[in-house]
């Protein structure tokens, strides 16, 4: 079937589908044979991206004067997508222990479509067991995908849904249970869930990929493997982050919900314990810890909500004017800063903040040094606003110091009791002792 | 014999996805390790090669080296694409009349060999439809591609495989010639012509290992092979030359086996140790004192068909040791070489018997402590064995230093490749295009027409700096003012010869050092004689030219002390000059060079001598 085309032939180029064969000549004599693949959302005007037989792609800009022919569809080129293999079959619901797999969305439940490039999510359980053939190395897993979001769009509501779903799983008669979340947001559902996850009766560990997994050296089948391991061996009752503790795969690092914080927008070992070491480690053998995770509770898994969203965050950086911030804090029922050092605002905020809190508005201080205490005492400003009223956090990270917040508004109606639920130790957040070694 | 070749040239234009620059380092800064896993299993089609390699089983370390970042650590997205690179090979394409693309969409093409950290190389198609002309004949060139380079591997040992990061993204220009070419010394030819090429942009990196060469042999009856990263350029036709060979003995073996009717050899394992005596000496000797096994495989049919025929190299037992060889093993015993390697004649009666085998047939023996990767190697040889009785496997081979080639693995499949999504679609506009057309570089035949014209130099001496790449320099020298011919002599015989190690690249100084030597012998400082022990000083790591020719011993010797010593020389063999004359020329001039090589120029020697004597002769009493 040769259909010659005698007007211009991106008229027609643009309307094919993909996976369409083709065949272009220009001008030149150069003939381009392959197969249609999406427009890159970057590609100029009247370029066609093919893929050719050698398996390279190239953008062809269409002239008028080419000529187009459409070709028979080839059988379906190596390297595109197969339905995946059953090799991991889901596990019978049987007696032996099993931990479950919220899934959640992000790179570690991503695949790359050979052909297109294109990221899709991956849902079925019996897919996701084929990619990661390793997962049930330490034990039964089952699968439960929650929602399908790059973490990112995932936001405090979400928190809510995966706690039901963590508690629905123990109740179920799981031994732990592992989140699978993108990475950018990791940190803040891991406080989210430290906080809204009462009397846990087994691990909860959240884990991600730092590296897509088409790539054979993808960081996500290994610390999902390590994560399984922690959620089945563990025995502790507590939020957890387990990620690469370094660039080698091999070493994993168990830190705990509250204390944990993505450092590096790409490395395997982006995530990293505040003020302290994580809690413990785990190789390919065993789990070691450095300090003792909090003991799994005899009592039945609860949600400790619900949480209220009407809080807010404001990072304190020099030229914000008071006017900008009020106007940010307006409405909120409670505010944590990120103040600069030891915890201060520029002395001209004094003002609103005085005015919002006797408003009735809750206002928490917390470092951007994103190490160390925010400590009111040591200068004037500081004094000032604690004598305003201004609650010091002592060295909770702010996003979790956020966290606990939404969580704190959620089971109290007046400032007074939200301020005594932030200074409570609700999931072991605060670090009492800072001792010095390893780097900041 | 079909011929095409694949030239990868390196850049020196700083690395292909990063700022670091191209150049290796022997700063290690630490390393980590990673296994690779093959993510083969999503796609219907199997990638023999990725299966080959992935079923290894082996750990990849990786040495940070100074000249690498996160990003060949595979710890951050790669950064736009290096414009001085693109620009290189789109000069190339321009050069070569290839027809560039309108958008270049950069590509991951799977690696599962622990080369490249992301499991993937990053190439680009850049251009297609070139031709080169040379000599008459029109060589098509399909496809210039912009890729970057893998890392080098520094160290395997059991199980793990070290590689450092300072080669991971050079960038790589590669140029595909279609398989027109007709045999060893036309592959040659078409491979130093491009090469020629390349460097005429002044931006290729130089010495061993910077231009690699991938060379696709096909006989008629045979199958496509591959030699992969030959990095010798004249050793291009050795290689090409043997391959015909190997494969014409494969054919004929082949005949043998179908005349025989020989059925393909089954992949049965025998436990043969109890078979044989305690051997205190061969290759099975070591590993059987510590318990291993020895395990055997029955090849009937095969008899006498393992060993290199009379007048020949090339042998079918070869193939077999290195399927052995290619599944962690140090090789393997096969009945074609008994007795021999502590095994006796009555031994091998026994293994017959034993083997229940004739004969005509053959066997093979191999030995490991780990049982199932003995048997694992068995099965591969048997596999190869019976390929034999088809014809030539086609297969990718690693050029050896004697210009042999050795099994590396299967061929490829179609490349597995898919969007490289970090970077966007790069356009090559046709003001682009245009503004590198207008800055062509000189091609080189252009080059040795006007070098030839402009120096007065023998062609073959222009041809040889030329395809040496060496032309750069060259011309800077001569830029400097120094001769041509004294240049051309030190550029194509005295540098080559300084003594480098094996597979080492030939030595190279910067040109300010070249230029201060070149001063040197021009001042009489030294005789141009002296200039490879000045050189050779130099490679020992003399900090200057005064210090090199201080350590060579070549400091100081001025036209006096020479008058001096050719008085002094005659003067002791006054009664030779009596007796001989001019005569006496010869042994005296033996006699003054043994003192003053390198340091005075043989000329200059010769005529202050003929001068002495001329006077002794004159007045004997002088």
């Amino acid at each position: 079937m040769a259909a010659a085309n005698h007007d211009d032939p991106w008229e027609v180029l643009r309307g094919l589908p993909m996976g369409r064969r083709v065949e272009i000549s220009d001008d030149r004599g150069t003939t381009w044979t392959g197969t249609i693949v999406p427009r890159q959302e970057m590609s100029g005007d009247r370029v066609v991206q093919i893929k050719l037989d050698s398996g390279y792609n190239v953008g062809v800009l269409v002239a008028p004067t080419f000529r187009l022919r459409l070709l028979e569809a080839s059988t379906a080129p190596a390297g595109s997508i197969a339905t995946p293999s059953s090799s991991g079959a889901v596990p019978a619901a049987g007696g032996a222990p099993w931990v479950a797999l919220l899934t959640t969305g992000g790179t570690i439940a991503s695949r790359v479509d050979y052909e297109t490039g294109g990221v899709r999510p991956v849902k079925e359980e019996r897919e996701i067991l084929s990619f990661y053939p390793e997962l049930e190395a330490a034990g039964r897993v089952r699968i439960v995908p929650v929602f399908d979001r790059l973490s990112e769009d995932i936001v405090p509501e979400d928190w809510l849904a995966l706690a039901t779903k963590v508690v629905a799983a123990f109740t179920g008669g799981a031994r732990g249970v592992v989140v699978a979340h993108g990475t950018d947001t990791l940190a803040f559902t891991a406080a989210g869930l430290s906080f809204l996850l009462a009397d846990l009766p087994g691990p909860v560990v959240l884990v991600g990929a730092q590296r897509s997994p088409d790539r054979p050296s993808s960081d996500g089948p290994s610390n999902l493997a390590a994560a399984v391991h922690v959620a089945h061996e563990g025995g502790f009752g507590e939020v957890v982050v387990v990620m690469h503790a370094g660039l080698s795969d091999g070493r994993y690092a168990i830190h705990r919900g509250t204390w944990v914080r993505k450092m590096h927008s790409s490395r395997r070992d982006a995530f990293h314990s505040r003020n302290g070491p994580p809690l413990g480690w785990v190789d390919a053998k065993s789990i070691h810890w450095d300090l003792p995770p909090r003991a799994s509770a005899p009592r039945p898994a609860r949600v400790d909500g619900p949480l209220d969203a009407n809080g807010g965050l404001l990072w304190f950086y020099p030229g914000l004017t008071p006017e900008r911030a009020e106007s940010f804090a307006r409405g909120l029922r409670g505010l944590v800063l990120a103040g600069t050092g030891l915890g201060h605002v520029g002395s001209s905020h004094l003002d609103w903040i005085r005015g919002a809190l006797g408003r009735g508005q809750v206002v928490a201080m917390t470092t951007q040094c994103l190490e160390g205490t925010a400590d009111p005492f040591v200068y004037a400003t500081g004094r000032q606003l604690q004598r305003a009223g201004v609650l010091y956090l002592g060295d909770l990270l702010p996003e979790v110091a956020y966290a606990k917040l939404l969580w704190a508004l959620g089971h109290a109606a007046d400032a007074k009791a939200v301020e005594a639920l932030l200074l409570a130790d609700v999931a072991g957040e605060f670090h009492w002792r800072h001792e010095s070694g390893g780097d900041p | 014999v079909k011929v095409g070749l694949e030239v990868h040239q390196q850049l020196a234009t700083g690395k292909l996805f990063c700022e670091c620059p191209s150049d290796l380092s022997e700063e290690v800064r630490g390393s980590f390790a990673r296994p690779l896993r093959s993510t083969s299993g999503e796609n219907r089609a199997v990638d023999a090669a990725a299966v080959f390699q992935a079923g290894r089983g082996l750990r990849y370390r990786y040495e940070i080296a100074s000249t690498s970042c996160l990003v060949e650590m595979d710890e951050e997205p790669p950064h736009p694409l290096n414009p001085t690179a693109l620009d290189v090979a789109l000069t190339l394409a321009l050069l070569l009349d290839a027809r560039p693309v309108d958008e270049i969409a950069v590509m991951r093409k799977i690696v599962v060999d622990g080369s490249n950290t992301a499991g993937f190389q990053r190439t680009a198609l850049v251009a297609v439809d070139g031709h080169l002309d040379l000599k008459g004949k029109r060589y098509s060139i399909p496809s210039i591609c912009l890729e970057e380079d893998a890392a080098r591997k520094v160290r395997e040992s059991p199980g793990e495989i070290t590689y450092r990061l300072d080669r991971l993204g050079i960038p790589l220009v590669e140029v595909a010639t279609g398989p027109e070419i007709e045999g060893g010394a036309e592959a040659r030819e078409v491979a130093e012509e491009i090469g020629a090429l390349l460097r005429a942009t002044r931006q290729t990196r130089r010495g061993i290992g910077t231009v690699r060469e991938d060379v696709n042999v096909s006989t008629e009856g045979g199958r496509r092979i591959e030699i992969k990263g030959v990095q010798e350029l004249r050793k291009i036709q050795e290689y090409i030359d043997r391959e015909v060979g190997r494969q014409k003995l494969l054919l004929g073996v082949r005949d043998e086996l179908v005349r025989r009717q020989v059925p393909p050899p089954s992949a049965e394992t025998t436990d043969v140790t109890d078979l044989l005596p305690a051997l205190s000496v061969g290759p099975l000797s070591g590993p059987t004192r510590k318990g291993a096994p020895i395990l055997a495989i029955r090849l009937p049919g095969f008899g006498g068909l393992l060993r290199a025929p009379a007048g020949s190299d090339e042998r079918l037992g070869r193939e077999l040791a290195d399927q052995a060889r290619s599944a962690g093993l140090h090789g393997l015993i096969h009945s074609d070489e008994l007795p021999g390697y502590g095994i006796e004649a009555p031994d091998v009666e026994r293994l017959r018997t034993g083997l229940g085998l004739g004969p005509t047939d053959a066997f093979i023996l191999i030995t490991d402590p780990n049982r199932s990767r003995a048997e694992a190697a068995l099965s591969r040889v048997a596999s190869r064995a019976a390929a034999a009785i088809e014809g030539i496997p086609g297969e990718t081979r690693d050029p050896l230093p004697d210009g042999r080639t050795r099994y590396s693995r299967p061929l490829p499949g179609r490349e597995r490749m898919y969007p490289e999504t970090d970077i966007p679609p790069i356009p090559v506009t046709p003001e682009h295009r245009a503004r590198l057309a207008a800055h062509l570089p000189e091609r080189p035949s252009a080059l040795r027409d006007r070098l030839a014209r402009d120096t007065g130099l023998v062609r073959e001496v222009i041809l040889q700096l030329v395809a040496g790449g060496r032309a750069e320099l060259f011309e800077e020298l001569l830029g400097r003012g120094h001769e041509p011919s004294l240049v051309a002599r030190l550029l194509i015989q005295d540098l080559p010869a300084v003594p480098h190690g094996e597979g080492e690249p030939e030595w190279e100084f910067p040109s300010a050092t070249l230029d201060g030597l070149l001063r040197s012998t021009e001042s009489g400082e030294i005789a141009k004689e002296g200039i490879p022990r000045v050189l050779l000083e130099l490679a020992k790591g003399a900090p200057s030219v005064a210090a090199a020719i201080r350590q060579a011993g070549l400091a100081g010797f001025t036209a006096q002390e020479l008058d001096a010593l050719v008085e002094r020389v005659v003067a002791e063999n006054e009664e030779l000059v009596r007796s001989r004359g001019s005569e006496a020329f010869s042994p005296l001039m033996g006699d003054v060079m043994r003192e003053v090589r390198g340091r005075r120029d043989g000329q200059e020697v010769a005529d202050v001598l003929r001068r002495a004597i001329a006077r002794k002769q004159a007045d004997p009493a002088a």
